[in-house]
């Protein structure tokens, strides 16, 4: 059984997912440099206009579910992603009143944001996968193969994170975050930007003619180092090939790399290296992080729709904030590109060496 | 929705009210400086994977509250005004367990970490069993939790035993014969959030080594 991606919407600094494309076509980086999080510093930050995140989830979910074929999610499994779940609004209440009493246990998890979304909207069941920056894309991963086996129908695929004081400062203690918008495979790059977003997007195992196909995922892990990525990059390499070996496609089939491309010195160094090693020149590359930031464990639905835009629009992204390539061995373009676009492969890798690459095409 | 049978090779469990005294670090992680940077989930899941002997395969790993030692000394670094330690926040992600098993052991497949709250274990094992049948290989299916950290009583109210985990080895099967449901076998006391894994290693020592479970 195929796996399709047949609805989606996000909200993330940029806005919705049309003013997200329009931004990352236009080169216009939706960061915001902020001294508000780090004391007498600034950081570049992706900040979306919201309330609280269990609203925009709210939100986007009943966009998406009014897009869809579906009357309810009553038979609709939920695979959410995120790496910090109820965190935020925890941390502000520990921060105020320095003690846990009033903390509710329910609220502090990744299950703070799937039982919330159980009782706004009545799924048959949830899963909440939390492997730091991979973790939406794992939930790719599962919702493909859950509808290879024939488990399910509809799945709903969710990333979620909200920005936190202690994931910024985390990210600043590591020495990764930058003080203004990230510039991903710049030679000069000086790191991330932290930013938060809601995606939502679901996934059936039958088709219309809007639908985009997951075609293939993958997934492995370093062995390497908790926070380094491997120089040889052997992880990064293997989940893009499981990913192609799951799509049974060759490797000159893929048309664009929508990178990680965090702009750590580390990560665009290795995935660059990766790329070269498995694709030299011959397919185009970009970071879309230049506009959204790294949207932690939303980051693989965040970067799963907008390789399905990429696809419908026949338009590969330019890379945003690139002045002099690092590598010259792989090709980043500076503009879009007009081209037809059948397979799109987008990767995910987190701490503790966990690689995810997803394929994305069009439908056969 | 899709019910598989489960041939369970080995399994483990161990749980204590505190502190869980010998989980055999030394023998485990002979390299001192990897030793001392382990947080108690990992010492438990290495633990548990040796007694499961388990050195290498994909990993399904369930935890609701995870690395909540490292998370307290993050907030509370940041309440103090105080610089964080970068080992503390690499240290802090739900996957950091699974991520020293694959450090120490050199195995470089697939780690997936399940956080379902109260129904952390059973989203694991139905994980597990997925990733079981897709790949046709043994899968390791891990759940721990350690939650005894400074002032937890001001909001823990229900759970006995503060370091607690489970696992048992799986692979599929075609036979269905005497496959039972996993049945409510727990301790009392027990974190709901381990209820099914300490169940299905019960059921298995007594000698129940086949189960059913729905994806």
């Amino acid at each position: 059984m195929k796996s399709y991606i047949n609805n989606y919407e996000l909200l993330c600094d940029a806005g919705d997912t049309k003013s997200l494309m329009e931004a990352i076509y236009a080169k216009k980086s939706a960061i915001t440099v902020s001294e508000d999080y780090i004391k007498d510093q600034k950081a570049g930050l992706g900040i979306m206009q919201y309330d609280n995140i269990y609203d925009s989830l709210k939100d986007v979910t009943g966009k998406v579910l009014k897009q869809s074929n579906l009357e309810n999610f009553h038979d609709t499994l939920l695979i959410l992603g995120s790496s910090v779940g109820g965190m935020q609004e925890c941390e502000e209440i520990f921060y105020a009143e320095k003690s846990y009493k009033n903390l509710d246990p329910n609220r502090y998890s990744m299950n703070a944001l799937t039982d919330y979304m159980e009782k706004e909207f009545g799924f048959y069941d949830s899963r909440a996968i939390s492997t730091a920056c991979t973790s939406s894309a794992n939930a790719f991963l599962l919702a493909k193969r859950l509808i290879e086996v024939d488990a399910y129908e509809n799945i709903l695929v969710v990333g979620a994170d909200g920005l936190c004081k202690s994931t910024v400062m985390g990210f600043y203690a590591l020495g990764v975050l930058s003080d203004r918008a990230c510039t991903p495979f710049d030679k000069n790059r000086n790191g991330m930007n932290v930013s938060e977003a809601v995606s939502v997007i679901l996934v059936q195992n039958s088709k219309n003619n809007q639908s985009i196909e997951i075609k293939g995922v993958g997934a492995s892990s370093d062995a390497y180092h908790m926070t380094n990525t491997d120089p040889e990059a052997g992880g990064a390499i293997s989940s893009m090939e499981n990913a192609i070996n799951d799509a049974r496609l060759e490797l000159d089939k893929i048309d664009y790399i929508n990178a990680h491309g965090t702009a750590t010195i580390a990560n665009d160094r290795v995935e660059s290296l990766a790329i070269e090693k498995l694709f030299g020149k011959s397919v185009c590359v970009s970071s879309t992080k230049a506009i959204t930031g790294h949207t932690l464990g939303a980051a693989g639905a965040v970067e799963a729709i907008i390789s399905c835009e990429v696809i419908k629009h026949s338009l590969i992204p330019p890379q945003t904030g690139l002045k002099e390539l690092e590598n010259q061995n792989i090709k980043v373009p500076t503009q879009s590109i007009e081209m037809k676009i059948k397979n799109v492969l987008s990767n995910s890798f987190a701490f503790g060496g966990n690689n995810t690459s997803i394929l994305l095409g069009v439908c056969k | 929705m899709r019910k598989v049978a489960l041939k369970i090779s080995n399994a483990a469990k161990i749980f204590t009210e505190t502190k869980i005294e010998n989980l055999e670090e030394k023998r485990l992680v002979p390299n001192m400086m990897m030793r001392r940077r382990l947080t108690r989930n990992a010492k438990v899941m290495l633990y548990l994977s040796d007694k499961c002997s388990f050195k290498s395969g994909k990993i399904v790993y369930g935890s609701c509250f995870s690395e909540l030692e490292e998370t307290a000394k993050i907030a509370n670094a940041v309440l103090e005004g105080g610089l964080l330690s970068p080992t503390s926040f690499q240290n802090s992600v739900y996957n950091t367990a699974p991520s020293y098993f694959s450090l120490i052991n050199r195995d470089k497949d697939e780690i997936i970490t399940i956080s379902s709250g109260m129904k952390t274990s059973r989203e694991t094992i139905k994980t597990a069993a997925l990733q079981a049948l897709v790949s046709g290989e043994k899968v390791l299916c891990v759940c721990v939790e350690c939650i005894n950290i400074k002032n937890i009583e001001e909001i823990n109210k229900c759970a006995k035993y503060l370091e607690a985990g489970a696992a048992f080895v799986l692979e599929t099967t075609e036979d269905f014969s005497g496959a039972k449901e996993i049945e409510d076998k727990r301790e009392k006391g027990m974190m709901d959030s381990l209820k099914e894994i300490m169940s299905v290693v019960d059921m298995f020592e007594q000698a129940d080594d086949k189960i059913l479970v729905e994806l």
